[in-house]
């Protein structure tokens, strides 16, 4: 089964249906998928500019990290669910659309930064948690976690305009 | 008069600049605008989610409620400041989509309720660092007032979505 077929089949499914036939659906799927995104953005921002040493220079990284994470992640799942919905009410359109494309692989790319810093530079953590400026490598990786999200925001506003 | 304000914006020139589809630009600026408006909603949402969580009791906890309030509102206001200017971009852009449709009026109304509560946490911190701790029935005013205020930026923000969908002005 290729790709297209099987967004063709997905296209075709009860649900893809019914979220295209109601007036609600798709709005109210998309506002939870902002409001999502808005607080994913919103905490690993925080967490990024302590990271670049920008703000909360007073505070130990670890305690920002451990307020925020939490918050990105249960917002990240929520900002996935309802972005599938949106994307199984019409995939043949989404499919189309270089916006997507380079959103997801954004996604993928931020995803990919985090996994480096969690498992090779936090591993230093306890050097530089303190310190209101971090090492270069802390610094770069919060500068382009902050990057990626930023152009995701871009991208999803764009799929939504053109 | 509402009315007439809006047929005097949409004849504007700015609106006709901003509108003009034909140009690159408007494609550019318009979409941009939007960008940084919804980045602008995260450093609100974020702000307001702490400090509203902080006031009920949850999470935060190594800092107190008056530090997190001088270190936040900043944020707040700087960032409203944006939103203000990218929103209005917007709506000169289309003046009678927005200014003429009730679910724009409603997060309006919503929006000045909820900086009237933000505004109130300033004040009264800065007073005394501990005001709604003073008492039970303060503290339980604290509870209320930061369970409206994140209703409130919800509903701020949901307004803002559906704008595009429901509300049109039709005549």
């Amino acid at each position: 089964m290729s790709m297209i077929d099987f967004l063709t089949w997905l296209d075709a499914t009860s649900l893809a249906e019914s979220i295209r036939d109601s007036v609600w659906l798709f709005p109210v799927f998309e506002t939870i998928h902002v409001a999502a995104i808005v607080l994913v953005i919103g905490s690993i921002a925080r967490l990024d500019l302590r990271l670049a040493g920008l703000i909360g220079r007073d505070r130990p990284v670890t305690e920002i990290s451990t307020e925020m994470l939490p918050w990105t992640w249960a917002s990240f799942a929520i900002a996935t669910v309802f972005g599938l919905l949106l994307f199984v009410s019409k995939p043949m359109v989404y499919l189309e659309m270089a916006f997507f494309d380079v959103k997801m692989i954004l996604i993928l790319l931020a995803g990919l930064n985090m996994f480096a810093f969690q498992h090779m530079t936090f591993k230093s953590v306890g050097r530089w948690d303190s310190s209101p400026l971090p090492p270069v490598a802390v610094r770069l990786a919060g500068g382009l976690s902050l990057a990626f999200w930023i152009s995701v925001v871009i991208c999803g506003r764009f799929i939504g305009f053109v | 008069m509402l009315q007439e304000f809006t047929d005097w914006l949409s004849h504007s020139e700015l609106t006709a600049f901003l509108s003009d589809t034909t140009l690159l630009q408007t494609w550019i600026i318009i979409p941009l605008s939007q960008t940084i408006h919804i980045l602008g909603v995260a450093v609100v949402m974020i702000s307001i989610g702490v400090l509203n969580l902080r006031l009920l009791g949850v999470g935060s906890g190594s800092q107190s409620f008056a530090r997190l309030t001088a270190q936040l509102t900043p944020w707040i206001w700087s960032a409203l400041a944006v939103l203000l200017f990218t929103g209005v971009l917007q709506t000169i852009a289309e003046p009678s989509r927005e200014l003429l449709n009730s679910t724009f009026q409603l997060k309006m109304l919503l929006l000045l309720a909820a900086v009237a509560i933000t505004i109130s946490y300033r004040v009264t911190t800065a007073k005394n660092p501990n005001y709604w701790d003073t008492s039970l029935d303060r503290r339980r005013t604290g509870r209320l007032l930061a369970a409206t205020s994140l209703m409130l930026w919800l509903g701020i923000l949901s307004a803002g979505r559906l704008i595009a969908y429901f509300g049109a002005f039709e005549s």
